[in-house]
């Protein structure tokens, strides 16, 4: 197939990195997308999606580690990391200005990640040609 | 045009609910749970071949869960594939 | 790109058996309040949301039925549920707490073939 060249996307990411396969998947077609020549405007972390910010995650040494998929892909490619506030919280994964904001002792997000709200799902679809939704 | 996604197994309230959404040629992607889907001899393959479709399998997937990729029920794709898919059909609607 | 894309949000899972069905409502009223224009289908168990007599505060979570109804609110008029599953379930969709057009298969289809954006939960 021949490849459209230099395409827009943002990918939403609604399945629990522990469970399921979608995190994995959603890493593995970034990867792909930006191998292909596309750019990736935003990756938008929903619902128990949002779980993967977790900068407390400890995965077995024999699995593949989401946290540390995306970050390693964000780090070579600046991808722009964005939890949904609303879920992040709600899974006990706060920044430094949540955390003082509902007082507790400390952020619980990974630096690689940001945390805002849905605003920034619809500016994601607004600003690219595509969206690739991975559930589940 | 779209690319319609599974990750669910057949059992799953979203194999049906694709199903219903779906006419034969339009492109269903089968990934994690899906795949099992196409397990021969099983009644969702039946269902699914019976849609006639036009149909793709994540090899990875197919392979983790023990499937041939290459049974000639759907066409195997790698990640390249699948964003290939994308660059091709501009929509996505994703089941799981 | 600044693109006005017609979305559609397909809600599929029951209103409090895990937090999708709270997603799918918060993206399109989100959606609404960024002035994008969006649609959104009950399907499958989804059609569960659209049970009048809900009182989502006896399990300690905000009521569907009461967030549902404020749709109007916000300008999401088009609303509209899977008439199979509700028969399945015999949830009546003239007393669900929105206006919805009942739809058949063939016609969710081509209502996911007019829209330009597809959001599945």
């Amino acid at each position: 197939m021949r490849s459209a060249a230099g395409l827009i996307y943002s990918l939403l990411v609604m399945s629990h990195p522990a469970s399921g396969h979608g995190s994995r998947t959603a890493v593995a077609f970034a990867r792909g997308a930006l191998a292909r020549g596309h750019r990736i405007h935003r990756v938008f972390f929903l619902d128990d999606g949002a779980a993967v910010g977790a900068a407390g995650a400890v995965f077995p040494q024999d699995e593949e580690n989401p946290l540390e998929l995306w970050t390693a892909l964000a780090a070579t490619h600046s991808l722009e990391l964005v939890l949904c506030v609303s879920s992040a919280l709600r899974r006990g994964i706060l920044d430094t200005g949540e955390a003082a904001r509902h007082e507790r002792g400390t952020a619980t997000i990974h630096r690689a990640f940001t945390i805002a709200g849905l605003g920034q799902l619809v500016d994601a679809w607004t600003s690219s040609e595509r969206l690739v939704t991975f559930g589940g | 045009m779209i690319l319609h996604t599974l990750n669910a197994a057949p059992s799953e309230p979203a194999f049906a609910d694709c199903l219903r959404a779906l006419q034969p040629r339009d492109t269903l992607l089968l990934l994690g749970d899906g795949v099992y889907a196409l397990l021969p001899g099983s009644a969702g393959r039946q269902a699914l071949l019976a849609r006639q479709l036009e149909l793709y399998i994540l090899e990875s997937d197919a392979r983790a869960a023990g499937l041939d990729p290459a049974d000639g029920a759907a066409q195997a794709v790698d990640m390249d594939g699948f964003v290939a898919l994308t660059e091709r059909l501009p929509t996505q609607m994703a089941w799981y | 790109m600044n693109g006005r894309k017609r979305a559609l949000v397909v809600s599929r899972h029951s209103p409090y058996g895990g937090t999708l069905a709270k997603s799918a409502l918060d993206l399109a009223l989100a959606a609404a309040a960024f002035d994008q224009p969006v649609e959104l289908l009950f399907m499958g168990d989804g059609v569960l949301q659209l049970l009048p007599a809900q009182e989502g505060n006896a399990r300690g979570r905000k009521d569907m039925a009461r967030q549902l109804a404020a749709l109007p609110l916000y300008d999401i008029d088009h609303v509209y549920a899977d008439v199979e599953a509700a028969a399945r379930y015999g949830v009546e969709l003239g007393a669900a707490p929105i206006a919805v057009h009942p739809l058949e298969p063939g016609a969710i289809r081509s209502l996911m073939q007019a829209c330009d954006l597809l959001l599945g939960f």
